[in-house]
C-alpha cells in the first residue's frame, strides 16, 4: 500500500504541526498610522488627477472629465486593495468590515460614473455622484472614532 | 450693485440623498457641521438671493468636559461673497450691553441673520451648567474690514456677548472666511457646544434690490443639479489643537 504511507504522514504532520504564528493584530492607533501612510500619497494623487474635473463638467467637456474620473477610480481601487490587506485590530473587525463595504461601494460608484460619462450620460453620472458622496459620508461615520485624515472621504479632494 | 456669486460649480447630484451633519473626530473630540442654501433651485447663469443656514458644534466621545474654543473660522466658497453695498452697519458699542429688543432698536437696519448658541459654562468649583443664547447677526465693519457682528443674549443668567466675525479672503476652495476670536468675547468659562446661524437679508439701495447673499447654480443645460463645497468649520482650542470639518451640498438648476 504505497499511498497509505504518505497519507498517514500528512495526517500525522497535520495533527502535531504547531499552527503558524498568526500576524499579531495591531492596536487601533497602529492600524490608523499604517493606513494613513498608505492613503496619503493616494489621496494626493487623487487630488492631482481630479483637478479641474468640475470645471470640465461645467463646460460639458465630459470626455476630459471621464479621463479624470477613470484615474481616480484606479487610484481609489488600488488604495482599497492595499488597505484591505493590512491586519485589523480584532476589536474593530466588525466596524472595519462595514467600512470596507462602503469603500467598495464607493469604488463601484466611481467606476459607474466614469462609464456613464464615457457614454455621455451626464444625468446618470450626476445621480451616481450623489450616491458616491452619500456613501463616503456613511463610511466616515463608521470609522469616526479612528480619527482618519487621509483615509477619510473628503469631497474637496474630487476636483 | 455688486453681486457676489456663490459659485456653485460642480459636479452633479441629487439633493435629497446627501448625508446631513458631516462629522470629524480628533482624539475624543467630535466636530459636526450641517447646513444648506435656500432656495435650492437657482438660476444657472445669474445670481439670485439666497439664505445660508449653518449649524455646528462640538462634543466629546467620552462625555469628558468640552475644551475651551478660542477661535472659530467659517470658510465659505471662494466664489461666494456677500454684498454689503449700501447696507447699514452696526457698531459694537451700540449693542454691547443691549438686550435683543434694544439691539434691534439700535441696529435693525443692519440685521443680516439670526441664530442660536448653546454652551456649557464651567465656573471654578461649580458643576458646569448649560447656557442658551439667542443670536442676532448684524452687518459691521471692524478694523476697516467687513464683518458679521454676532450679538448673543442668554436670559439665564442674563448675559450679553458680542462676537465679531471678521471677513477674510484666502485661497483655495474656501477662500472666503469669517473668523472670530472667542476669548475676548466670551471669557474663559463658556465651552461652546452648538450654534446655528441663518444669514439672509434683502434690502434696497438707490432704488435697486440687493441681497446680502446671492448664488447661482452654474451647471450645463444637460445636467439638472450640481455639488459644491458649502462650508468648512474650524475650531481653535485652548490647548492648541485645531479641529474642523467641511460639508458638500447640492443645488438644482431652474
Amino acid at each position: 500500500m504505497p499511498r497509505s504511507i504518505p497519507l498517514a504522514f500528512i495526517a500525522f504532520a497535520l495533527l502535531f504541526a504547531a499552527p503558524a504564528p498568526a500576524a499579531e493584530a495591531p492596536t487601533r492607533d497602529e492600524y490608523v498610522e499604517r493606513l494613513e501612510t498608505i492613503c496619503k500619497p493616494d489621496a494626493e494623487a487623487t487630488q492631482r488627477a481630479m483637478k479641474g474635473a468640475r470645471a470640465d463638467v461645467r463646460a460639458e467637456r465630459l470626455t476630459a472629465a471621464e479621463g479624470k474620473f477613470a484615474k481616480a477610480t484606479t487610484i481609489f481601487g488600488g488604495t482599497v486593495k492595499q488597505i484591505s490587506a493590512v491586519p485589523r485590530p480584532s476589536a474593530d473587525s466588525a466596524k472595519l468590515g462595514k467600512w470596507f463595504t462602503y469603500l467598495k461601494r464607493q469604488q463601484s460608484y466611481l467606476g459607474q460614473i466614469t462609464s456613464q460619462l464615457r457614454q455621455g450620460n451626464g444625468i446618470k453620472a450626476q445621480r451616481l455622484t450623489a450616491r458616491f458622496i452619500h456613501t463616503g459620508n456613511l463610511a466616515n461615520n463608521v470609522v469616526l472614532a479612528f480619527g482618519f485624515d487621509w483615509c477619510s472621504f473628503k469631497f474637496s479632494r474630487y476636483g | 450693485m455688486r453681486w457676489l456669486v456663490l459659485g456653485l460649480a460642480l459636479f452633479a447630484g441629487c439633493t435629497a440623498t446627501v448625508a446631513r451633519a458631516e462629522r470629524a473626530q480628533k482624539d475624543n473630540l467630535i466636530v459636526s457641521l450641517d447646513g444648506g442654501l435656500t432656495p435650492l433651485p437657482l438660476p444657472r447663469d445669474r445670481p439670485a438671493p439666497v439664505s445660508v443656514h449653518l449649524e455646528g458644534g462640538l462634543q466629546t466621545s467620552d462625555r469628558a468636559p468640552l475644551p475651551r474654543v478660542t477661535r472659530i473660522e467659517l470658510g465659505l466658497p471662494s466664489q461666494g461673497v456677500m454684498s454689503t453695498r449700501g447696507l447699514p452697519r452696526c457698531a459694537p458699542r451700540l449693542v454691547r450691553d443691549a438686550k435683543p429688543p434694544e439691539a434691534l432698536a439700535a441696529c435693525r437696519d443692519a440685521l443680516v441673520g439670526r441664530g442660536k448658541l448653546q454652551a456649557s459654562v464651567a465656573l471654578p468649583n461649580q458643576a458646569p451648567f448649560p447656557a442658551r443664547a439667542e443670536v442676532l447677526a448684524f452687518n459691521a465693519r471692524i478694523d476697516g474690514r467687513r464683518a458679521v457682528l454676532l450679538h448673543a443674549y442668554t436670559a439665564n443668567p442674563p448675559t450679553v456677548s458680542v462676537l465679531p466675525l471678521r471677513l477674510r479672503r484666502g485661497s483655495g476652495r474656501f477662500g472666503l472666511s469669517l473668523v472670530g476670536n472667542l476669548t475676548p468675547a466670551l471669557g474663559p468659562w463658556p465651552r461652546l457646544r452648538h450654534f446655528d446661524l441663518t444669514l439672509f437679508r434683502r434690502y434696497s439701495y438707490r432704488g435697486r434690490p440687493h441681497s446680502y447673499l446671492s448664488a447661482s447654480c452654474p451647471i450645463p443645460k444637460s445636467l439638472t443639479a450640481g455639488f459644491f463645497s458649502l462650508a468648512k468649520l474650524s475650531f481653535g482650542l485652548g490647548d492648541g489643537r485645531r479641529i474642523g470639518v467641511a460639508i458638500a451640498r447640492s443645488c438644482r438648476a431652474r
